[in-house]
C-alpha cells in the first residue's frame, strides 16, 4: 500500500523536512497555545484534519480550479473546514476550545496550510497529498508537543494538568519557573530543539 | 469549456459559495442544540464553583439539581419579580441603571444543611469582559466563595484571577464594614483600601485586571445590599 | 483617554509578535535587512488599519446574534457567527489586493524586493488575529477597533524593525553552527520579548 515514495511523503516531514523547525511554517498560530500539554494536544490533532483534508479536497479540484482565483478558492476551502472545526470542537470539547479561543481560527492563517496546497496538493494526486498533509500536521504536532511538555513540565509542575512534581519538592524549597508560562520562553524552547535537531543533522546548518 | 475564462471562473466562484454555505449552515444547525448544551453546562459548573463545589461537564447537571434548591429574580428594593434566573443576561443588566436592574439569585443548600446565596457579576478586564459568581452566608455579609472567570486576560498575569490561588482569598471577606455596604477591594500588597473595605491581595503584574475585578464586584454586587441587608435580620 | 490607553497597550504589552507569536511566518523571512522589513512593516499596518474597521462593521452589523436587528425585528434572532471566519478572511485578501496594486503602481522597487510576501500578506496571522481579538474583545466603537489597528501595525512594525536590525549585526557575529540563522534569530525574539514584558508596568 506504501510505496517507497508515498513513504517519503509521509514520514519525510517529521524531521528531515520537518514544517516548523525546517521550513519555519505555521509557527505563528502555533506557540501561543503550548503553555499547556492538553491544548496544544487537540490543536496538533485539529491542525493535522484540516491539513490532510484541505489537501485532498484541492488535489481533487486541482484540475478544474481557474487560475485567477486559486489563492481565494484555497482559502474558501481551508476557511470552511477551520469552521467546520471550530464548530465541532465547541460541541464535543468545549473546555478546550475555550482555552484555545481564537487560535482555532488562525489555523487558516497557519502558513503550512497553504504552503503544503500550493507547494503539493496541486500537483499529487489526492492519496499522495493526504498522506503528505497527514505527515505534515503529525511533523508540526510533534514540534507543539515537544515544547508544551517542556513549558507545562517546567513552568507548571503538572503534564496534562496531573501534577508529576512530587509535593516533597515544593516542600523542600523547589518553586516552578513561572517565567515558563509567558509567551517569550516558547521561542526559546523551540530554538533549543532546532539547536538539538540541526547538531544531529549537520546538512540543515545555515551558510 | 475553457478553464480560463472569464465565464469560467465567474460560474466557478459561485458554485463554491453555494456549495461552502450550505455546508456550513449545516455543520452550525446540526451541531447548535449541543453547543448550547455546553454553555448551559459550563454556567452550572461555575455557578457550583462559587460555593466550592467542583464538577465537571458529566455531572454538572445532576449535582447543580441537587444544591441549587431555589432561584428568582429580585429588583434594587429586594422584592422578588417575575422570570427565570439561570436566563438573566448579566452582562446586558449590568449597563442598566441599577433601579432597572433584573438581578438574580441562586439559593444554593449544601450537605449540611446550610444555606448559601450566590449572584453573578460581570464586569470588563484588562482586555474584554470578566466574569464571575460570589456566594455568601445567611448573614447577608460574609462571603462563602467566589468564582472568576475571563475571556481574553493575558496568561501568567491578569489571566490568574480565574485560579483558586486568587478567587480563595474570599473566603470569610465581609461585604459590610460598619453596617456600610464597601464591597470587597483588591490591592496591592502591602497597600490598604481607602475606605476602609476588607481587601484581597492583587495578582502582580495584572494591575488592570484585578482592579477591574475590584470594581466588577462593586458594581455587580451593590444593587444586592437592600437584599443583603433583609438577609442579616 | 480611554482610546490613547488602547493605543499604547496595543504597541507595546499586547504585542502582535513578542505576545501573540502572530505574523512569525513573514517576520522570519523577510527580516534580514532593514529597509524591506520597514516596507512589510508599513503594508501590514496598512491593512490592519483598513482591515479592522470594516470587520467590526461587518460583525456587528451582520455576523452577531441580533446583530441583524436593523432589518426589522424578525431578523433578531439569527446568527451568523459561524460565517464570521469565512467574512473576514475573505475582507482580509481583498484589502491585500489592494494594497499590492498600489504599492505596485507607486513603490515598484518596494515591490520588487517584498516579492511573494506581498500576496502573503493575506495570509499574515497578525492581520486574521487582530480581526479575531476585535471580535472576542468587542471593543466600544468603530474607532477603538481602528485605533486597535493601528497599535498593532505599529507594534508589529517595531518588531520586525528590531530584529531586521540585530539580524544585519549578528551576520557578523560567531554563532555556534546549529544555531546560525533561524535559530539565533528565535533566541533574539524570545529576549526581546523578554525586554517588552517591562512595559506591563506602565500604568495610564
Amino acid at each position: 500500500m506504501l510505496s517507497k515514495k508515498t513513504k517519503q511523503v509521509l514520514l519525510g516531514p517529521l524531521s528531515k523536512n520537518n514544517p516548523v523547525i525546517v521550513q519555519i511554517l505555521g509557527i505563528c498560530s502555533a506557540l501561543a497555545v503550548t503553555a499547556k500539554l492538553e491544548p496544544a494536544f487537540v490543536m496538533a490533532i485539529s491542525v493535522t484534519a484540516v491539513l490532510a483534508f484541505a489537501n485532498v479536497i484541492i488535489s481533487l479540484l486541482r484540475n478544474t480550479i481557474p487560475n485567477s482565483i486559486r489563492i481565494i478558492v484555497q482559502l474558501v476551502v481551508v476557511a470552511a473546514l477551520v469552521i467546520i472545526v471550530d464548530q465541532v470542537l465547541k460541541a464535543y470539547a468545549y473546555d478546550v476550545s475555550k482555552q484555545l479561543s481564537v487560535f482555532v481560527g488562525l489555523i487558516i492563517t497557519n502558513c503550512i496550510l497553504m504552503g503544503r496546497l500550493e507547494a503539493f496538493a496541486l500537483g499529487n494526486g489526492p492519496w499522495e497529498s493526504f498522506l503528505d498533509g497527514v505527515g505534515n500536521g503529525i511533523g508540526y504536532g510533534i514540534i507543539l508537543v515537544i515544547v508544551a511538555f517542556f513549558r507545562e513540565l517546567l513552568g507548571s509542575g503538572t503534564l496534562f494538568g496531573y501534577q508529576v512534581i512530587p509535593q516533597a519538592f515544593y516542600d523542600w524549597g523547589y518553586e516552578n519557573n513561572g517565567l515558563m508560562i509567558l509567551p517569550p520562553m516558547a521561542l526559546i524552547t523551540v530554538a533549543c530543539i532546532i539547536w538539538v535537531h540541526r547538531s544531529r543533522n549537520k546538512d540543515l546548518q545555515e551558510k | 469549456m475553457n478553464k480560463q475564462s472569464n465565464g469560467y471562473t465567474i460560474i466557478y466562484a459561485s458554485v463554491m459559495v453555494v456549495v461552502v454555505a450550505a455546508v456550513l449552515a449545516f455543520a452550525s444547525l446540526s451541531l447548535k442544540p449541543q453547543q448550547t448544551k455546553n454553555v448551559e453546562i459550563d454556567k452550572m459548573k461555575q455557578i457550583l464553583s462559587s460555593v466550592n463545589i467542583s464538577s465537571d461537564a458529566t455531572n454538572a447537571q445532576d449535582l447543580y439539581k441537587k444544591y441549587i434548591v431555589d432561584s428568582y429574580i429580585i429588583d434594587k428594593q429586594g422584592d422578588k419579580i417575575e422570570g427565570n434566573a439561570f436566563d438573566v443576561d448579566v452582562a446586558a443588566q449590568v449597563k442598566l441603571d441599577p433601579d432597572k436592574r433584573e438581578l438574580p439569585v441562586f439559593v444554593c443548600r449544601l450537605d449540611d444543611g446550610a444555606e448559601k446565596y450566590i449572584f453573578p457579576m460581570y464586569g470588563a478586564g484588562l482586555w474584554g469582559p470578566i466574569w464571575g459568581y460570589v456566594s455568601v452566608d445567611t448573614d447577608g455579609d460574609t462571603i462563602y466563595g467566589a468564582f472568576f472567570a475571563h475571556q481574553g486576560e493575558t496568561p501568567g498575569l491578569g489571566a490568574e484571577i480565574e485560579k483558586p490561588m486568587f478567587s480563595d482569598q474570599y473566603q470569610g471577606k465581609h461585604f459590610f464594614v460598619d453596617g456600610d455596604f464597601k464591597s470587597v477591594a483588591v490591592e496591592k500588597k502591602g497597600q490598604k483600601p481607602v475606605n476602609g473595605a476588607e481587601y484581597v491581595d492583587a495578582i502582580s503584574g495584572g494591575t488592570i485586571t484585578s482592579k477591574g475585578v475590584q470594581s466588577m464586584m462593586q458594581n455587580s454586587i451593590a444593587p444586592y445590599q437592600n437584599f443583603l441587608k433583609s438577609l442579616k435580620k | 483617554m480611554e482610546n490613547l490607553n488602547l493605543f499604547i497597550r496595543s504597541i507595546f504589552i499586547d504585542n502582535m509578535i513578542f505576545a501573540y507569536f502572530l505574523g512569525m511566518c513573514s517576520y522570519l523571512a523577510v527580516s534580514k535587512n532593514v529597509k524591506t522589513a520597514i516596507g512589510l512593516g508599513l503594508a501590514v499596518t496598512f491593512v490592519l488599519v483598513i482591515t479592522l474597521p470594516v470587520d467590526y462593521l461587518l460583525e456587528n452589523y451582520i455576523l452577531k446574534p441580533g446583530a441583524l436587528q436593523w432589518l426589522g425585528d424578525e431578523y433578531k434572532t439569527v446568527d451568523l457567527s459561524f460565517l464570521s471566519l469565512i467574512m473576514f478572511i475573505a475582507v482580509i485578501a481583498s484589502m491585500t489586493q489592494l494594497v499590492e496594486m498600489i504599492v505596485e503602481k507607486y513603490a515598484p522597487s518596494l515591490y520588487a524586493s517584498l516579492g511573494i510576501f506581498l500576496p502573503l500578506i493575506a495570509v499574515n496571522c497578525a492581520i486574521l488575529g487582530g480581526s479575531l481579538f476585535m471580535q472576542q474583545r468587542a471593543f466600544p466603537s468603530v474607532g477603538a477597533a481602528t485605533i486597535y489597528g493601528l497599535g498593532s501595525g505599529i507594534g508589529w512594525l517595531l518588531a520586525i524593525m528590531g530584529i531586521a536590525a540585530i539580524r544585519e549585526k549578528l551576520a557578523y557575529s560567531n554563532v555556534p553552527a546549529p544555531l546560525k540563522g533561524i535559530g539565533i534569530t528565535f533566541i533574539a525574539t524570545g529576549l526581546m520579548g523578554i525586554a517588552f514584558m517591562s512595559f506591563l508596568g506602565i500604568k495610564l
